[in-house]
């Protein structure tokens, strides 16, 4: 036990680590380039001139570097495309208007931090539930929890549609929120369930015997012990949420639109063809808030995702 | 069944009493018509191998678990059905199940805390068990990063704060090592003086059971086989389990059958007369011969005695165990180390048994023939 209490917080002493040297480190480190270098070309696209986006071979960098790179892989930095993201002209030489994207912006935020913080607070408890006091046939609810994440969504999307239609939720906030917690449910009863499922029993028996109802063990013995599985969940919901198109699509109306949806008709409308320097901007803006969450949350995140992997 | 300790203690109530409590996990009876009852402040040992009862047992009286049937006292009062909070009682986990997300001082305080104590009494009883269990250097560490001796005096310590009526200690050395083992022995001894507690204490250890208990359940199938002193399981044991269960090395126990006399018994080792004999013997019956290795020794010159071929020397510092073959019958007896040293296997030794020492049990039910 006291083994597997220094497995659980993570405290145990690391055994049979040994620390890399320089040549792992840098073959690492060019495999890692390798995988950033979409999102880097993403967020360089973002910064570039609008004519530079399609040149061939394209530029490379905002910086010579100290004349390090040749120059005409080196691009001239602009803020502009970020303007034109929220504020452009529609029409050839027309005034700028307003493109609706604050509205939107704030729609995914609103929606996706709602419905997975909701999907949080019930699975959780729901989770709780199934860990401590199983119902006959306690697996035969979980799988069913699981049935509406096994088909494709485009599958699943036609009877919600109906349904949605039936009952008028199409286009509100409620409803998307609530599809989204539906959706997020499944995956946080699953995960929530395995973090309580590791807990010790004992430590709860104890928490009764020193004096404990059931809510205040729940909340305060088992909760804070499951932190990093919450933290875990959260992240991983919201990157899920966050990124959601196909719902969106067929379920937000014009005032409840979220990003991926309006960075769709932003960048197909408008008969200029793509404008990629545009679409960069977008996407480097909404890639914003979901890298700063999991970076404030990245401590809890790998210490949850490890979670229980080891018996000690 | 009653307490019979001779030490009982006058003018003390009674702080524990079950009556023929049971319950049961499905088609699995953990717990079988259990009685017993626990004088104030004594130190009592539910003693038996592993899935007898013993956590069942103590569960149900901590509340943790609610009894099929029966009644549970505690402080002369019912308090079979009564909420957790109120029976004045706390419990030492095997795993010692403290709060791994608190630190030291908030894991001793909790219990205090749940009570709504005044911080400032809550502060002077943390300082005050931390200095009792040497915990003081310890108290802003976490759980994950305390020796297994230290966080078992931390399961300690957030038991005996809230200063319980009684103590329930369910295996609490099962996960420490042997030196660490030895030293909490003593401690807890130490504690039970220090606090004058009741005891209950849960063990598959026959040594733990041995050394601290001053009254010894030993526990079968759930239900209680024996009660009594270390010394009086160990002299008068009531049925072949419990003669099996204490003394290390086990009893020898042989089969015999009860002679025409009906005071002395036929066995693979001749005729063996008991100093005191059964009144209860039938001529005739089946019956299993009981004797400790350290009421067996060598035969004097010149003495009668049984003969029989070593077969197993193992010196064991100041004694030895010594295996002997006789009459088909494999014995171990405890002889001093001098004596043993001049011992080889393979050697004919003449045995001479003590025959006030001869226990006599029932073959078919292993009680003992009184």
């Amino acid at each position: 036990m006291a083994e597997s209490i220094l497995g659980k917080f993570g405290f145990g002493r690391a055994s049979g680590v040994d620390k890399a040297g320089w040549g792992r480190t840098l073959a690492v480190a060019v495999v890692a380039f390798i995988y950033f270098l979409p999102v880097l070309f993403i967020i360089f696209t973002a910064f570039k001139p609008q004519g530079d986006a399609l040149l061939v071979p394209p530029t490379l960098s905002p910086t010579s570097l100290f004349g390090l790179i040749p120059d005409h892989f080196v691009f001239k930095p602009t803020l502009e495309n970020f303007g034109s993201v929220f504020s452009r002209s529609m029409t050839p030489d027309g005034a700028p208007e307003a493109t609706g994207f604050d509205r939107y912006f704030f729609n995914s935020i609103f929606i996706a931090s709602a419905s997975v913080l909701l999907a949080l607070v019930i699975g959780t408890l729901a989770a709780f539930g199934f860990s401590r006091y199983p119902l006959k046939g306690n697996d035969t609810y979980l799988f069913i929890i699981l049935t509406t994440r096994m088909l494709p969504a485009i599958v699943v999307i036609i009877p919600v549609i109906l349904m949605f239609r039936v009952v008028g939720l199409s286009g509100s906030y409620l409803g998307i929120i609530m599809l989204y917690t539906a959706f997020n449910l499944a995956f946080t009863i699953w995960m929530m369930k395995s973090f309580f499922d590791e807990l010790s029993p004992d430590v709860e028996d104890a928490a009764r015997i020193d004096g404990s109802s059931g809510m205040r063990v729940f909340f305060k013995i088992c909760l804070p012990q499951v932190i990093a599985g919450l933290a875990a969940t959260f992240v991983f919901g919201l990157i899920l949420t966050w990124n959601e198109f196909l719902f969106a699509l067929l379920l937000s109306g014009p005032d409840t639109r979220t990003v991926p949806v309006a960075m769709n008709q932003a960048v197909s409308s408008g008969g200029r063809g793509t404008d990629w320097t545009l679409l960069a901007a977008i996407e480097t803006l909404f890639l914003v808030p979901v890298f700063l969450v999991t970076f404030f949350l990245q401590n809890h995140l790998l210490r949850g995702v490890t979670f229980g992997t080891v018996k000690r | 069944m009653t307490q019979t300790s001779p030490r009982a203690s006058a003018g003390k109530g009674i702080a524990l009493r079950l009556d023929g409590l049971s319950k049961a996990y499905g088609s699995v009876r953990a717990i079988n018509d259990l009685s017993f009852a626990v004088d104030e402040g004594r130190f009592f040992v539910l003693f038996g191998p592993s899935s007898v009862g013993k956590t069942t047992t103590l569960r149900t009286i901590a509340g943790l678990v609610q009894a099929d049937s029966g009644t549970l006292e505690i402080g002369g009062r019912d308090m079979t059905h009564a909420p957790i909070a109120g029976r004045g009682i706390s419990m030492v986990f095997q795993s010692f199940a403290l709060y791994p997300h608190l630190t030291v001082y908030d894991n001793l305080a909790y219990p205090l805390r749940e009570e709504k104590a005044a911080r400032t009494e809550i502060d002077k009883r943390v300082k005050e068990t931390a200095e009792i269990l040497k915990l003081t250097h310890r108290l802003k560490a976490k759980p994950a990063t305390l020796s297994g001796g230290e966080q078992q005096r931390v399961a300690l310590g957030r038991s005996l704060i809230r200063r319980p009526k009684i103590l329930l200690l369910d295996e609490p050395l099962t996960n420490l090592d042997a030196k660490l083992r030895h030293e909490t022995r003593a401690e807890l001894k130490r504690l039970h003086r220090q606090f004058g507690m009741t005891v209950i204490y849960a063990t598959p250890d026959e040594l733990e059971a041995l050394s601290m208990g001053e009254t010894i359940a030993v526990m079968r199938d759930g239900g209680i086989v024996q009660i009594g002193t270390p010394d009086e399981l160990y002299e008068q044991p009531i049925h072949t389990y419990v003669a099996s269960k204490i003394g290390s090395p086990h009893m020898n126990l042989f089969t015999a059958s009860v002679r025409a006399d009906t005071r002395s018994f036929d066995t693979p080792l001749g005729t063996l007369v008991p100093a005191t004999a059964p009144k209860t013997a039938d001529a005739g019956e089946a019956a299993l011969i009981g004797i400790r290795p350290s009421d067996i020794r060598l035969a004097a010159k010149g003495e009668a005695g049984v003969a029989s071929k070593v077969h197993l020397v193992e010196p064991l510092g100041d004694i030895t165990i010594v295996s002997v073959e006789a009459g088909g019958e494999m014995l171990r007896m405890v002889l001093p180390e001098a004596i043993a040293a001049s011992i080889r296997t393979g050697d004919s030794a003449s045995i001479a048994i003590d025959n006030r020492k001869i226990h006599v049990f029932r073959a078919v039910s292993g009680q003992a023939m009184t």
